[in-house]
């Protein structure tokens, strides 16, 4: 019962900013709602991990810190494409490399893959089948273990310490 | 009280103008890029990006009104959805055989399943 509420928090945040008046009223009624959709999501939820109100709290100064990281990660990388597209003459080597992660997670591994799809010059196209591996295109591929060494070091720490 | 919504219409139209050259020049990359991967990466990217400065620009016009944040609520969506898109037409597509443009130098995961 505690897991469902604690789930049906952002449900019911959402609800409020889906509907657009943000008020106790609107918050109560998604709550309410909220558990009628987990229900049948229930194997996506972690029901069998032990959570609590503090654990999940704790974490939400992280997650702005990601979310501040990002929205500047988008602006450089649209700032980088739009030169490309640009020039005159385009002159691009791009290249599909692979980049060994650490996350171990299905929710780390899917906030890192679409952090490198909003990050510079990478778009991340598959996972390995054992999920240690990701295949990222890029659009500048000519050093390949330069972009491992910024994927790893920039980006993978902060998804690490949001969301595992 | 007055020059306050100035400053905040004059900021809405600026943010609108800086998304609408963004959109542009991702659409601007979707014709000029060479093959699907790079056209992906115009497209998403900017075109987020694009989008979120519109949605921006009408929060700034009509403030915290169920309307302001609505159009919130849709830019962040489309932060969470693009990249997922982009990673489903990108695997999609390398999985059919569709080939790199010819200036690409490498591929890594074309051995990876057969």
């Amino acid at each position: 019962m505690k897991r469902y509420l604690l789930y049906s928090i952002p449900l019911a945040l959402l609800w409020c900013f889906v509907h657009g008046d943000v008020t106790i009223l609107n918050f109560l009624f998604g709550l309410v709602l909220g558990p009628f959709v987990i229900r049948p999501f229930k194997s996506l939820y972690k029901f069998d991990k032990e959570v609590s109100f503090k654990d999940a709290t704790a974490r939400i100064p992280k997650e702005i810190k990601y979310f501040v990281i990002l929205i500047i990660e988008i602006a450089k990388a649209s700032i980088a494409v739009g030169k490309v597209v640009i020039q005159p003459k385009i002159d691009i080597k791009p290249g599909i490399i692979a980049v060994p992660i650490d996350s171990k997670t299905n929710l780390g591994i899917t906030a890192i893959a679409n952090t490198i799809t909003l990050t510079p010059g990478t778009l991340t196209l598959d996972v390995s089948d054992d999920r240690s591996v990701l295949y990222v295109h890029c659009i500048d591929a000519s050093d390949p273990d330069d972009i491992r060494e910024s994927i790893r070091n920039d980006l993978e720490k902060y998804t690490l310490e949001a969301f595992e | 009280m007055s020059e306050i919504s100035t400053v905040l219409d004059i900021l809405s139209n600026i943010v609108l103008i800086i998304g609408l050259i963004f959109v542009f020049l991702g659409m601007l990359g979707l014709l000029r890029l060479p093959d699907v991967y790079n056209r992906m990466h115009a497209t998403t990217k900017i075109g987020t990006l694009g989008a979120f400065c519109v949605m921006l620009s009408i929060l700034l016009k009509v403030g915290f009104t169920p309307m302001g944040v609505k159009a919130l609520t849709v830019g962040l969506f489309l932060l969470l959805t693009a990249p997922i898109a982009a990673h489903m037409i990108g695997r999609a597509a390398h999985r059919h055989g569709v080939k790199l443009c010819k200036e690409s130098i490498i591929d890594e995961y074309g051995k990876s399943y057969k």
